[in-house]
């Protein structure tokens, strides 16, 4: 009779929303297939190609005071100006304004006219 | 900022084509590339990345920005500046997660309920009322010096 095979060290670490597991643990760390390499090289030819951009400019002799960084740009445009356009009513973002913004609202008033 | 509408991060992709544009757009592979699901909630195209913290990103590589171990033109989290090495650390800890919070959720309702259980049942050596000297401090509780104070004997023989 076969039994299921024994939990591996991943599943018996389970990691969650405030830890991660580590590589060590991880079977994808030792797949070594050529998807993953091929998937590594594009990363990588990625990668090269940005700090080489950067590169030039930060040892350009006529290079401006400030290299601005154009992740770091759309990163915060995203979080300040990107969340009206995208923002579209539905029953779980209702309800979470309903919340988050009634809520405290409605419970200082019942709390504070209890007191008097 | 300087930068054109198309290279600043826009509405949710719907069509393979948009998807591969938000993802050269963003530096990114277009397999590695995964928006937030189109819940409404106003996050449009950013990419969902794993949550990690920068704490988990190799010390030892030379990062454009070593103290935030931060690539120049990389895409960054949505929540990067939650997970800097000064705040939230997601690195793995030596023991499980479940084991070290069971552990002190144990230990401490175990402390907690045997707290509780010496309020509600106090136990201590027997003790009697307070006694005290010169028929119950008579004259220091304002009692009249001329009149005579009634004994207190707080013995038996």
């Amino acid at each position: 009779m076969a039994w299921a095979p024994p939990p591996s060290a991943a599943q018996l670490y389970r990691p969650n929303r405030f830890v991660s597991l580590p590589p060590e643990l991880d079977p994808a760390t030792y797949d070594t297939s050529p998807e993953k390499l091929r998937a590594e090289a594009e990363r990588l030819a990625i990668r090269s190609r940005l700090k080489r951009q950067y590169l030039l400019q930060l040892n350009d002799p006529n290079a401006p005071a400030v290299i601005e960084n154009p992740a770091l740009i759309r990163w915060a445009y995203a979080k300040s100006q990107n969340v009206y356009p995208t923002f579209r009513p539905t029953p779980k973002t209702s309800f979470l304004g309903a919340v988050y913004g009634l809520g405290p609202l409605l419970f200082w008033i019942f709390v504070l006219k209890a007191d008097r | 900022s300087e930068m054109s509408k198309d290279m600043l991060p826009g509405p949710y992709p719907r069509t393979p084509e948009e998807r591969a544009a938000a993802a050269k757009k963003y530096n990114m592979r277009v397999e590695d590339y995964q928006p937030y699901p189109d819940d409404g909630l106003g996050y449009g195209d950013y990419p969902m990345l794993p949550n990690k913290s920068q704490y988990e990103r190799d010390p030892w590589y030379q990062w454009d920005q070593p103290d935030m171990r931060h690539n120049w033109g990389e895409p960054m989290h949505w929540d990067f500046d939650m997970y800097i090495r000064n705040r939230v650390d997601t690195s793995p800890t030596v023991v499980p997660w479940h084991t070290m919070s069971k552990h002190f959720l144990l230990f401490l309702s175990i402390m907690l309920i045997m707290f509780g259980l010496g309020e509600i049942y106090p136990s201590y050596r027997p003790v009697g009322p307070k006694q005290y000297p010169f028929n119950d401090l008579y004259l220091e509780r304002g009692g009249d010096p001329n009149k005579k104070p009634p004994a207190v004997i707080h013995y038996e023989i």
